[in-house]
């Protein structure tokens, strides 16, 4: 068999498959390959020939005087190269006596006429035509042979294509900057639609260039080509398109087309990105069916992100089929204007798809959040507290620093079981008969240098990362759980704020400032100090510090504790009273949302109110940080980290008031004041529910809370909106949270200010602050992401095992809170999820409720109103929907297989979901997101373990069979591979 | 081309050759009637050809006059077109002036100087295509040339280059061999001593490997020897003739 030049240079893989032999290569071909393919494709050639097991040759027929050709005046190379290979076949034909038939295989059709009949016994056929006539049982080859038809089918589309480009080309730099500046063109951040990842997309207007264009919505940006290539998050320029072009947005729910969609708004195109955001992607490859359908396109793959809104990215890896049930880390490495698609390139691999670790690690990297243990240099910076060892305070501190330890109570309150205790209470009464109210809060910057390896480490991480089921510290646990952390009973460093309080109207009559040494002598946690506070002695019994005193003096104790209570609870009724006149809100708990969100859902579900505890200790820590923000902002008036809450634009409050009205509440939005007098009057005594969803709604109606620097923003702008301060920090949780810690450093640096004395700490500037300001508000952002996502996927696994059909606690009461074109948006109390019922399915069918209550499919319509959706069928039965309504919705898992999995709630009846019994309700109710977590845990565990069963019945075989493990040098080797695998994989999970 | 393979597997070289086969060579004697000797020859694509004027007197200074034997003189220059990029090259360039000392210091040992006292042997050298090995190629021609001349010699002068891939060594390099920068090896021979008129090597080359090239180029250069040998006979064949008729 004699390949022609172009066989060789296209087939070349299927010519190495060991069936074939006995190829002749001639030079002409190999000479073709080495030219045009490169060096790869020719090594490849080379090895096969050197392969004796293909009984392969080369036979160089130009340099044989019988079959050289000389290349003819106007004949094409690919023409001559065809001449030359024809006839050295025909020539060693002849050579072999005419005794051995030969092949030439070509896949020029024109060759095929041409020297087809030409000689007797050198037949030429086509590839195709050789693979069918001699080997037609070889599937390998003949699958092969039709992956690289398609691609090289594809390849010629796409270079058609690519002369019509998919995408314009961005316009230069100085162009953009220009139209920006003369307001042709709009500045903006893009912001991808997740439901409609393909066609909408969003361009947040920035800076002045909204003000100048007189624009006040976003710019939709209609379609990946008016897109141009730009991905979520990157900052773009936009033109805007002429009004005849403008679309409107559609209000659908998901999946179903065809709705109108809503009045035209400002529509654009992208002309230029100005800055890239992109990051590393979690994606999944196609399932193997898929991969075929895509062809062997020289091996590269379209992946599928995690995220919605992320385009395809093409990849080329080899390790496609193993890859295929894990999720995927890659990178965006350029975008074409000639590509349809991104192409990127495999970074590495996160876990299996499903897997808990796996999503785990998903979550924190489409989040940006890396948490890597915390490296050798970093520890050594760390303080040593061993038992050996203990952590001591050194005399020279002791010199320097206000010792609390005699003179004041001081004790902390935080939730059972808390680690990291970052902030203590001290109330005592002083010889004026004045009140001295001291909030102490772990002094992290003592032990956290500026600049240092610690530092630096832990401003990038910000924050700490809380998840539903485990946390990512900010600093190592030698500083949050132990050093820094104000336990009982130990000396700690601390830094202090301290109030003078009239003993009557607890007016502030002077305020200290400064570094402490405390001894708290109490960890109380909530509920304790609850009872405390009610009087009821009892839980003196659950408090550890109590334990081992006799008596008499544990007598005198609890009376000194309960006075400190009893007294703090006081003040902070004050406070909030004064704060509550200049109108607080009291929503979701703007900054407490963050970390508190589920078990707040839950703490207003039961109809235990909130402890009052909480909004003491609340109170406290608002009220210093409100003093250390005015303490900073007095002292580096350009250069101090404040946090402020933008008051929220009043259209976005349209939908809160509609939903009031359809139960017949006002809601006056015109002031925080007004607003929060409003939602405490909404209140609906059957239903504590509709009083927390309006209460929700009015939180997400605004924006949130940020952090900036004081230099970058004008006096007015830095008022608290939510708490109705005019200035606020944070400063009480130096551990979790590196604002504060920044805070500490300004706080320190304007006390040795008013001493005079030489400021220590270099301070950021201006700018760099900002920069800082606009890390933290990011990463803050992240970690909600994070909770918010790895919640959900806590809820997703909880009900994956569980079949819909029959297990009972799928079935659950659910309340409508909104109302979309082709469904309502559902909440349901019991698991705090929030979601999308479907009143049309796919196939455009509407939903119906016989008498009963029960529903069913069927042909009909829908109708909207503003508060209400009407079903009605073709049979003429009608079903509506209220807002606030309570329906009985199933609960189950819509798998995905490239994203995260999604809860999907179908609406089985139009009446209420009767608990069995209201016990019942009041139990499982209690079935909090903690033990959500727990059980998801265990499943995990337990499927764990029960691989470890497993191999435990290897290890029985092993002795079963007299065999002993290890030995043999392969299982040896194949153990240390297992343990490089290990060692990878762990790493993924951190 | 960075994948350029001079040698490849199966041991052919880019033109076709083995790693020892020579070029084609073709020469004629007595090209020029007016010269005392002159030859043409061709090395493949390398043309070359040579002119001798002597033994005569010493022109210009007489100061240069050798009292024990003659002066051998040679120039050597090549034509603008010889090589693939046209381009002037004017008399007295450093190449050619190297190219000549060079050809004077081969001639010097191969003809016998002693016999023509204070006279003066010219020997010109044009090259007109240069396809690697022009020294080969030129020494070569005014080997002929001198033989033409009638001027007495030692023995031929013979030759040839070699170079080095890939642990082969390659004789008779062509232009394309040569760029690829390998080591390169000129040696001219007395092939029935087996002495040696010139050896010059550019490049570095392991001394381990010198011994084999060297080899190759000896070899080389008595393949030439033959090959000349052959055309002197047929021109003296040919000029005894005609002068016999």
């Amino acid at each position: 068999m004699i390949p022609d030049w172009k066989v060789v240079q296209d087939y070349l893989e299927i010519l190495e498959f060991p069936e074939l032999k006995g190829i002749i290569f001639m030079q002409t071909a190999c000479q073709a390959v080495q030219h045009q393919r490169g060096r790869r494709q020719y090594n490849k050639l080379r090895n096969l020939l050197k392969d004796a097991r293909h009984d392969c040759v080369l036979f160089a027929n130009e340099f044989q005087q019988s079959c050289y050709l000389p290349r003819e005046r106007g004949e094409s190379m690919e023409k001559w190269q065809s001449r030359s290979i024809y006839s050295a076949a025909t020539w060693y034909y002849h050579h072999c006596q005419d005794r051995m038939p030969i092949v030439m295989v070509t896949e020029d059709e024109e060759a095929i006429q041409q020297y087809g009949s030409e000689t007797e016994g050198v037949f030429v056929i086509s590839f195709k035509n050789y693979l069918d006539n001699f080997w037609p049982d070889l599937t390998a080859a003949h699958e092969l042979c039709e992956s690289i038809l398609q691609s090289r089918r594809e390849r010629e589309n796409e270079s058609q294509e690519s002369h019509g480009k998919e995408y314009p080309e961005h316009l230069p730099l100085e162009v953009l900057e220009a139209g920006i500046k003369s307001g042709r063109y709009i500045q903006g951040t893009l912001n991808v639609n997740k439901h409609r990842a393909q066609i909408e997309a969003f361009v947040r207007l920035q800076g002045a260039s909204s003000k100048d264009s007189g624009l006040v919505s976003d710019i939709l940006i209609h379609g990946t080509k008016a897109r141009n290539r730009s991905i979520h998050g990157d900052v773009v320029v936009v033109e805007l398109l002429p009004k005849n072009e403008w679309k409107g947005r559609t209000t659908a729910l998901g999946e179903n087309d065809g709705e109108s969609p809503s009045e035209p708004m400002p529509t654009g195109r992208v002309v230029g990105i100005l800055q890239k955001n992109w990051r590393d992607y979690v994606v999944t490859f196609p399932s193997k069916e898929e991969v075929q359908s895509q062809g062997k396109n020289a091996r590269k793959i379209l992946v599928i992100p995690w995220d919605y809104r992320i385009p395809k990215i093409r990849i080329s890896t080899q390790q496609a089929e193993a890859l295929q049930d894990f999720r995927v880390v890659v990178r965006i490495d350029s975008w074409e204007s000639t590509s349809m698609y991104p192409s990127g390139h495999f970074v590495r691999v996160l876990g299996k798809i499903g897997d808990l670790e796996g999503e785990i690690a998903t979550i924190l990297v489409e989040n940006s959040i890396s948490v890597v243990p915390f490296s050798e240099a970093q520890m050594c910076e760390m303080p040593v507290n061993t038992t050996e060892n203990p952590w001591k305070v050194s005399s020279e501190e002791e010199r320097e620093r206000k010792d609390l330890r005699k003179t004041h109570l001081v004790f902390s309150i935080d939730p059972r079981g808390c680690e990291d205790v970052d902030d203590t209470l001290s109330v005592r009464a002083l010889d004026n008969g004045n009140l001295e109210l001291g909030v102490h809060i772990a002094d992290v910057t003592h032990f956290v240098a500026s600049h240092s390896y610690i530092d630096i480490e832990a401003r990038t991480r910000a924050t700490t990362y809380y998840l539903a089921d485990r946390r990512y510290d900010m600093l190592p646990s030698i500083l949050s759980a132990d050093v820094c952390s104000l336990l009982g009973g130990v000396d700690r460093y601390a830094v202090s704020i301290m109030w003078e309080l009239d003993k009557t109207s607890y007016e502030i009559k002077k305020v200290w400032y400064g570094r402490t040494i405390i001894r708290s002598a109490y960890k109380l946690f909530y509920e304790a100090a609850q009872e405390l506070l009610d009087g009821n002695v009892d839980i003196v019994d659950d408090i550890p510090e109590f334990r081992d005193l006799d008596e008499k003096s544990r007598q005198a104790k609890l009376e000194e504790l309960l006075w400190a209570i009893g007294k703090l609870t006081d003040i902070a009724r004050h406070i909030r009273a004064k704060r509550d006149q200049c109108g607080a809100l009291e929503l979701e708990g703007v900054e407490v949302r963050i970390q508190l969100d589920e078990k707040k859902n839950i703490h207003d579900l039961i109809p235990k109110q909130p402890l009052e505890v909480h909004e003491t200790v609340a109170e406290c820590m608002i009220l210093a940080n409100h003093w250390v923000a005015k303490k900073i902002c007095e002292s580096f008036p350009h250069q101090a980290l404040l946090r402020r809450h933008p008051p929220p634009h009043q259209e976005f409050f349209s939908e809160l008031r509609e939903c009031a009205k359809a139960k017949g509440f006002f809601m006056d939005t015109r002031s925080n004041k007004a607003l929060a007098d409003s939602l405490d009057n909404a209140n609906d005594p059957n239903d504590p529910i509709v009083n927390w969803l309006l209460r929700s709604m009015a939180t997400q109606a605004m924006s949130n809370a940020l952090y900036f620097s004081t230099g970058s923003c004008a006096e007015e702008e830095f008022h608290h909106y939510g708490l109705a301060l005019d200035k606020y920090t944070h400063f009480t949780s130096p551990i979790r949270r590196y604002s504060d810690i920044v805070v500490h450093r300004l706080l320190m640096a304007a006390i040795s200010k008013d001493k005079k004395m030489e400021i220590k700490e270099n301070l950021f500037s201006n700018k760099d602050l900002e920069e800082l300001c606009r890390h933290i508000n990011n990463r803050n952002r992240a970690a909600q992401h994070s909770q918010k996502q790895s919640t959900e996927l806590f809820q997703c696994m909880y009900f994956k095992d569980k079949d819909p059909e029959t297990e009972e606690r799928c079935i659950s009461d659910g309340v409508i809170y909104s109302i979309r074109t082709n469904g309502v948006l559902v909440f349901i109390p019991r698991f705090g999820i929030k979601g999308a019922a479907y009143l049309k399915n796919k196939d455009g069918l509407v939903i119906s409720c016989s008498p009963d209550g029960h529903s069913e499919w069927k042909p009909g319509s829908l109708q909207r109103f503003q508060n209400k959706i009407t079903s009605t069928t073709t049979g003429g039965e009608s079903v509506t929907f209220h807002l606030f309504d309570h329906v009985t919705v199933r609960i189950s898992v819509q798998a995905s297989r490239c994203h995260s999995d999604t809860i999907r709630l179908e609406i089985i009846s139009n009446k209420p979901y009767m608990m069995p019994d209201t016990e019942l309700f009041q139990q499982s109710s209690l079935l909090l997101k903690s033990d959500l977590v727990k059980e998801v845990t265990r499943s995990v565990e337990e499927a764990q373990l029960a691989q470890e069963v497993k191999v435990n019945v290897i290890e029985k075989d092993y002795q079963k069979y007299c065999q002993t493990k290890g030995s043999s040098l392969y299982t040896l080797l194949e153990e240390i591979r297992d343990l490089a695998l290990l060692d990878v994989s762990n790493s993924y999970g951190i | 081309m960075a994948g350029l393979e001079l040698l490849s597997d199966q041991g052919y070289r880019v033109d076709g050759r083995r790693a020892g086969e020579l070029r084609k060579i073709q020469a004629r004697m007595g090209v020029f009637a007016q010269a005392d000797g002159s030859a043409y020859i061709e090395q493949g694509n390398t043309k070359a050809l040579a002119v001798v004027y002597g033994p005569h007197e010493i022109r210009g200074s007489r100061a240069r006059a050798l009292p024990d034997r003659a002066l051998v003189n040679c120039q050597y220059s090549s034509a603008t077109f010889s090589t693939g990029e046209r381009k002037r090259r004017p008399h007295g360039d450093r190449k050619s002036c190297e190219m000549g000392l060079q050809l004077r210091q081969t001639f010097e040992a191969a003809v016998l100087t002693q016999l023509h006292p204070r006279s003066q042997i010219d020997i010109y050298v044009q090259v007109l295509q240069a396809d690697g090995g022009t020294y080969a190629a030129c020494v070569n021609a005014a080997t002929l040339a001198v033989l033409d001349a009638g001027i007495p010699m030692r023995d031929f002068v013979c030759a040839c280059s070699a170079g080095f891939v890939d642990g082969t060594a390659l004789a008779d390099l062509s232009h394309v061999e040569e760029a690829a920068g390998g080591p390169q090896l000129a040696l001219a021979l007395l092939p029935s001593s087996g002495q040696i008129a010139l050896l010059e090597m550019d490049a570095r080359l392991h001394e381990d490997h010198l011994e084999q090239v060297l080899e190759a180029a000896a070899q080389a250069a008595r393949d030439v020897h033959t090959l000349l040998d052959r055309v002197v006979r047929q021109h003296v064949q040919e000029a005894s003739v005609l002068l016999g008729d």
